[in-house]
């Protein structure tokens, strides 16, 4: 599944966009937390985060951990500051208004599977 | 100048997390067996209690004509941010702490039936320790502030802002956000009791290029004082605290 198809299927809102390559890149893991050191230590690389969390910290967390793409659950989105540092990193960021439990699980219905798993 | 010891985070029984037994007198008594010169009452999003411990300390000095100084009390309240991180505002006053507890009152829901059930009862006191009321408000939330916001709300109503129990997994800003918010403008960072004077965890905090605190976070008696901050100061005030914490004047701040 890749992050565009998931970004379709769940249809999610684009906050920051992908580049092409990043749209067509495989997505197979994914974490939900909204503690941002938790984030840092168990996110998995190239994984998509769901989380709660708007803070400016979830940039640079998610470029530490090399996460794809993070989506904000819960219908949040993050300040303007926030969106463009995203957009200065190259991080694609989602909004989606359901909560991170049924993104969470439909993301895994799509075969996105934990870090663990 | 002259070194004396501040135990600059202590809750009364209005925090619903806290003891029945933090009464005005009692926290008094307390920090003056500890041979405290100053504490800082932070309550959980309120500052209801503070000017009733400020007056216990007040009669409890004049009580006690033989001793040196009196218990110095700053009023203080320990704000919940959107992040879920704990901010400690350490204000002038009691009335400009009072100021900004209206403001973060207004932010927050009201306790509601069955409240007190989980999280406990939010007692609001007289300087005698007796039971003035019941605090409405729901004190164990979030605020919808940001860290940043928060920040600034102490500094708009002249306060000091403390990165609260930075060592702690659970509302401490490193633990909530990944990594150490330098934009968000604190005056100092605090560790928590279980960080010892010795630890060399404390180089890391350091890093964060903030003076550094130890407080007890005390919610029962026994642990008012179990960790304390040495100011180098002329006398225990706010405004020498606020000297120190820039290392002004010869003022200074060390982990004790």
């Amino acid at each position: 599944m890749t992050l565009d198809d998931i970004a379709r299927e769940l249809e999610l809102v684009e906050l920051v966009p992908p580049n092409e390559v990043e749209r067509a890149a495989e997505v197979t893991r994914g974490y939900a937390s909204d503690l941002l050191s938790d984030v840092l230590a168990h996110a998995p690389s190239g994984g998509l985060l769901v989380t709660l969390q708007v803070h400016l910290n979830v940039i640079a967390v998610a470029g530490h951990a090399e996460l794809a793409a993070v989506v904000f659950a819960g219908g949040r989105r993050p300040d303007d500051d926030v969106v463009a540092k995203a957009a200065e990193e190259g991080l694609a960021l989602y909004g989606c208004a359901a909560d991170t439990f049924e993104i969470a699980g439909r993301l895994y219905a799509l075969g996105v599977k934990g870090s663990r798993a | 100048m002259r070194l004396c010891f501040a135990d600059l985070h202590v809750h009364t029984a209005l925090s619903p997390c806290a003891d029945d037994e933090m009464t005005p007198p009692r926290i008094v008594a307390r920090a003056r067996e500890e041979g405290l010169a100053m504490i800082a009452v932070c309550d959980h999003n309120t500052t209801g209690n503070t000017a009733a411990v400020q007056e216990a300390a007040a009669r409890a000095a004049a009580l006690d004509a033989a001793a040196a100084d009196g218990l110095a009390v700053v009023a203080g309240m320990e704000v919940t941010s959107a992040e879920e991180c704990h901010v400690v505002g350490l204000f002038p006053d009691a009335a400009a702490a009072d100021a900004a507890g209206a403001e973060v009152a207004g932010l927050l829901p009201q306790a509601g039936e069955g409240y007190a059930g989980f999280f406990g009862e939010q007692h609001l006191l007289a300087a005698d320790g007796t039971r003035r009321g019941a605090e409405p408000a729901a004190l164990a939330t979030a605020t919808p502030l940001d860290v940043g916001a928060v920040v600034a709300l102490v500094h708009r109503h002249g306060g000091l802002a403390v990165a609260a129990h930075v060592d702690r997994h659970s509302f401490g800003v490193v633990g909530q956000l990944g990594v150490f918010p330098a934009e968000a403008g604190f005056d100092a960072v605090e560790v928590s009791r279980h960080v010892s004077a010795a630890s060399p965890k404390l180089a890391e905090y350091a890093a964060f290029g903030l003076p550094l605190l130890r407080s007890s976070d005390s919610h029962t008696l026994d642990t008012l004082g179990s960790a304390r901050t040495a100011l180098r100061v002329a006398a225990p005030t706010f405004a020498e605290l606020a000297l120190a914490l820039r290392g002004a004047k010869g003022r200074s701040v060390t982990i004790a």
